[in-house]
């Protein structure tokens, strides 16, 4: 059933996504700022150390002890809430029909 | 040509119910854009038929109506780059001989989850670039999965005649 070129997509596919994965991963690093932008706009920025709630116009973000979270959020598909906190360099929450991301730097 | 248009229809219909019930059962909680994608099987098999306007037709009719139905002005961007880089990628592959359904659909799976990103990019910045792995490895996977049932479905559809 399965032919050569499918082994080939395969493991490029697969040799694509493991490396940027690495590179994701690779020299990982606790970040310092937390970005919050709504709509294109950068609504919040401030360090990760400072304990702060943030509510926008649907979804409500909370930063404590180095890390971010979103706590609530009016969207249907909650994805945001369920990606929990985040804390390293380069990890970010979005919550697509809001149009919020939440970046760590 | 009346046939056509009403298979076409039936089609769409059958893409907007796998849609919807794939919005409902969510593979991954956590990482946006993450989804089985059976409608890719629907597009597969009119492009196997060499069917590429028909493959257009129902695709695009189908993202407009789930668009309209389910989603926001944004889910409809980011469908349509996916679909339509998806299908692309497919047809550049439906002529490689080595190359069967199964890898064709892995194929679209991952460029599908490309073009989503890009276009999320656009929309809502490069913070997003984050889950380009996560996305490359799950539109692999799917796709794969769609790929067999596509095969699947492809064997059944030649015993029983026509499409
Ligand atoms: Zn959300």
């Amino acid at each position: 059933m399965l032919k050569k070129g499918d082994y080939i997509i395969f493991l490029s596919i697969a040799f694509l996504g493991v490396a940027l994965l690495f590179f994701n991963f690779f020299g990982k690093q606790t970040g310092k700022t937390v970005i919050i932008t709504e709509k294109g706009e950068t609504v919040y920025e401030g360090s990760l150390s400072d304990d702060k709630t943030v509510t926008l116009s649907g979804n409500t973000v909370v930063i404590e002890n180095g890390c971010a979270y979103i706590e609530s959020a009016n969207c249907k598909n909650q994805v945001c809430v369920n990606t929990g906190e985040i804390s390293e360099k380069g990890e970010t929450i979005v919550c697509t029909p809001n149009r919020v991301v939440v970046e760590v730097e | 040509m009346a046939k056509k248009i009403s298979t076409y229809a039936l089609l769409a219909c059958v893409c907007l119910i796998f849609g919807y019930i794939e919005s409902l059962v969510p593979l991954t909680a956590a990482i946006p854009g993450i989804k089985l994608g059976l409608s890719n099987s629907v597009a597969l098999l009119l492009l196997t038929k060499r069917d590429i306007k028909g493959a257009l037709a129902v695709n695009i009719t189908r993202i407009l109506l789930s668009a309209l139905l389910f989603g926001s002005p944004f889910s409809l961007v980011f469908s349509l780059s996916g679909a339509l880089g998806s299908m692309a990628a497919m047809l550049l592959f439906l002529k490689v001989k080595s190359v069967s359904v199964v890898g064709l659909s892995a194929l679209g799976g991952t460029v599908h989850n490309i073009f989503q990103l890009l276009a999320a990019f656009f929309v809502l910045g490069s913070a997003v670039k984050y889950y380009l792995p996560f996305l490359i490895l799950a539109g692999g996977i799917s796709g794969a999965l769609t790929g067999i049932i596509s095969e699947l479905i492809l064997k059944k559809v030649k015993t029983n005649g026509k499409f």
